[in-house]
């Protein structure tokens, strides 16, 4: 397996799988406990919606991604705050209106294009040193956006009235998080593609809510769980020649159900009467 | 703490709701430093909209609220830090991640305001809140693991870290067992009684907090009465608000229609 290190390609992989683990998995920490889960999923059918756009009309697709991205966490923030509707419905009702504006997208070009695809399932081993740039240049600006806010972010995940109530710019710390969980999706196209990102924020962080009931502790495993499964399965995915994207996310999946079984609170909840 | 003549929230003819729903219609209401006041109502009543109100959450539709002599019509505004808030049980999820110390932290983060760290000294003032409540010895615990009652003094220790001069509390008994209520409002007491606080309790339970208010504001969407205990609580005002669904029993016991169902 060492000397599969060896080369460029690898390399450049791991580091982008690197990055994109603890992005998502930081991210995730927030997503999670904020009860978010479902708008990646649904930003990221938006954000695919974005690339088949942009091959159609000759943008940069992956700018197409991020206007269609945050467009669809706007709105579905927007119409939580206004109470209009359960952030579920709204979101349910936006995933599938923009795949059907993907499918519609993808109707309408002419040719078959694979690279459109390629944004669908990712695949990290294509990685181009470009890209590995624009992903390090952006994961510093979510996770650094993230470090300076942590604070307020953890707040209005617990409890965003009493932030509110308390001082806290609560409603703007929350569409600040919203672009980021936007922002995190575009960068992770490339690699883990639209269908998998979903997971990659979801998994680790729910694997460490298993495991402790400390939120800096949280974070910090949910990260390391992250980097660990993204690593792991570029490795896998390149030593036995399986696509990437699954391998990731499998061996993700596979640590969350060891997690469950051997989870603390499990045993502990039996104990915590009146 | 005797009460000083300087009222710290003040209604002036004030009306909160949305548009074509009014919640609380033309209130009139003066709180003083250092009282301690109850507030009753049936469920609908307005008793949540004005907690809000005083939270700076919703801005008068009518009329003028004052706090800390500053005009809440803008509201977003820093008296905000000064109220230490209790939201009602089921608001939040209590088995969210999160240890006690860090729970009561967050009582400090309004005040911090942002891109600014917490300290040693928030956390030596988030140490003594817990200690005021009597759970210094649970700082590393998981919230999720204490009890009904204990995470109530949690939730006060947060409110406490704010510093605040006013003590908000929207039913902070529902849920617990008996005992534990009575602890739960005993801690009010005392904190109101050692730390000069002003406290606003809002509550379903008369019984529970007849003997130890100052006031009782009676709401039900329009303030009905305010005043002395003994003056809110005669049965001529209260079947006013109850209707037929008061019985003041022979030993003075007051019970009301919503007792058993004020769950969301």
């Amino acid at each position: 397996m060492l000397d599969l290190l060896a080369y460029d390609f690898i390399q450049r992989s791991l580091l982008a799988a690197a990055l994109v683990g603890a992005l998502c998995s930081t991210i995730g920490v927030f997503v999670v406990l904020r009860g978010l889960a479902f708008m990646g999923a649904g930003t990221a059918h938006a954000a695919f919606a974005g690339v088949a756009l942009g091959f159609l009309i000759g943008w940069p697709p992956l700018l197409m991604a991020l206007l269609f991205g945050l467009a669809t966490v706007w709105i579905t923030g927007w119409m939580e705050e206004k109470g209009r509707m359960k952030l579920d419905v709204s979101i349910g009702i936006l995933y599938t209106a923009t795949m059907a504006l993907a499918i519609l997208f993808i109707g309408l070009m002419k040719t078959y294009n694979a690279e459109v695809y390629g944004y669908l399932f990712g695949n990290v081993l294509a990685v181009t040193s470009v890209e590995l740039l624009t992903i390090a240049g952006l994961s510093i600006v979510v996770i650094g956006a993230i470090v300076l806010f942590s604070k307020e972010l953890y707040f209005i995940a617990f409890d965003q009235e009493m932030a509110e109530a308390s001082g806290v710019p609560a409603r703007r710390i929350f569409f600040l998080l919203l672009t980021l969980v936007a922002l995190t999706v575009v960068i992770s196209l490339k690699t883990v593609g639209a269908i998998l990102v979903f997971a990659m924020i979801l998994i680790p962080a729910s694997t460490a809510y298993q495991l402790t009931h400390s939120l800096s502790t949280l974070t910090w495993y949910s990260i390391l769980i992250g980097i660990t499964c993204s690593v792991g399965g570029v490795l896998i995915s390149s030593y036995w020649d399986v696509p990437s994207g699954p391998a990731i996310v499998l061996l993700a999946t596979l640590l969350f159900f060891v997690a469950v079984v051997f989870s603390p609170k499990r045993q502990r909840r039996s104990l915590a009467v009146n | 703490m005797p009460s000083q003549s300087l009222p710290i929230i003040h209604f002036d003819h004030a009306t909160f709701g949305f548009p074509g729903v009014v919640a609380l219609e033309d209130i009139s209401l003066e709180i003083h430093s250092g009282e301690f006041v109850g507030v009753i109502g049936p469920n609908g009543s307005g008793k949540t909209t004005l907690c809000r109100a005083v939270l700076g959450l919703m801005a008068p539709l009518k009329g003028h609220l004052r706090i800390f002599d500053c005009a809440c019509d803008e509201l977003r505004c820093h008296h905000r830090a000064k109220i230490g808030y209790l939201p009602q049980k089921g608001v939040v999820d209590r088995n969210f991640p999160v240890t006690v110390l860090e729970t009561v932290m967050m009582g400090r983060y309004g005040a911090l305001g942002l891109f600014t760290r917490p300290s040693g000294n928030d956390r030596t003032i988030a140490l003594d809140a817990l200690a005021h409540v009597g759970m210094e010895g649970h700082r590393d615990s998981a919230l999720g693991h204490l009890s009904g009652g204990q995470q109530q003094r949690v939730f006060i220790a947060r409110a406490l870290a704010q510093q605040p001069q006013v003590l908000l509390l929207d039913e902070p008994t529902t849920g617990l067992d008996i005992t534990t209520q009575h602890n739960v409002v005993e801690l009010v007491q005392h904190l109101h009684e050692e730390l000069g606080l002003t406290v606003l309790l809002i509550t379903h339970d008369i019984n529970m907090i007849r003997s130890r208010v100052d006031r009782l504001v009676l709401l039900k969407t329009r303030l009905y009465a305010a005043g002395p205990p003994a003056d809110v609580l005669k049965p001529d005002i209260l079947s006013q608000v109850y209707g037929k669904d008061l019985v003041i029993t022979e030993r003075d016991t007051i019970i009301v229609e919503d007792y058993h169902h004020h769950h969301h």
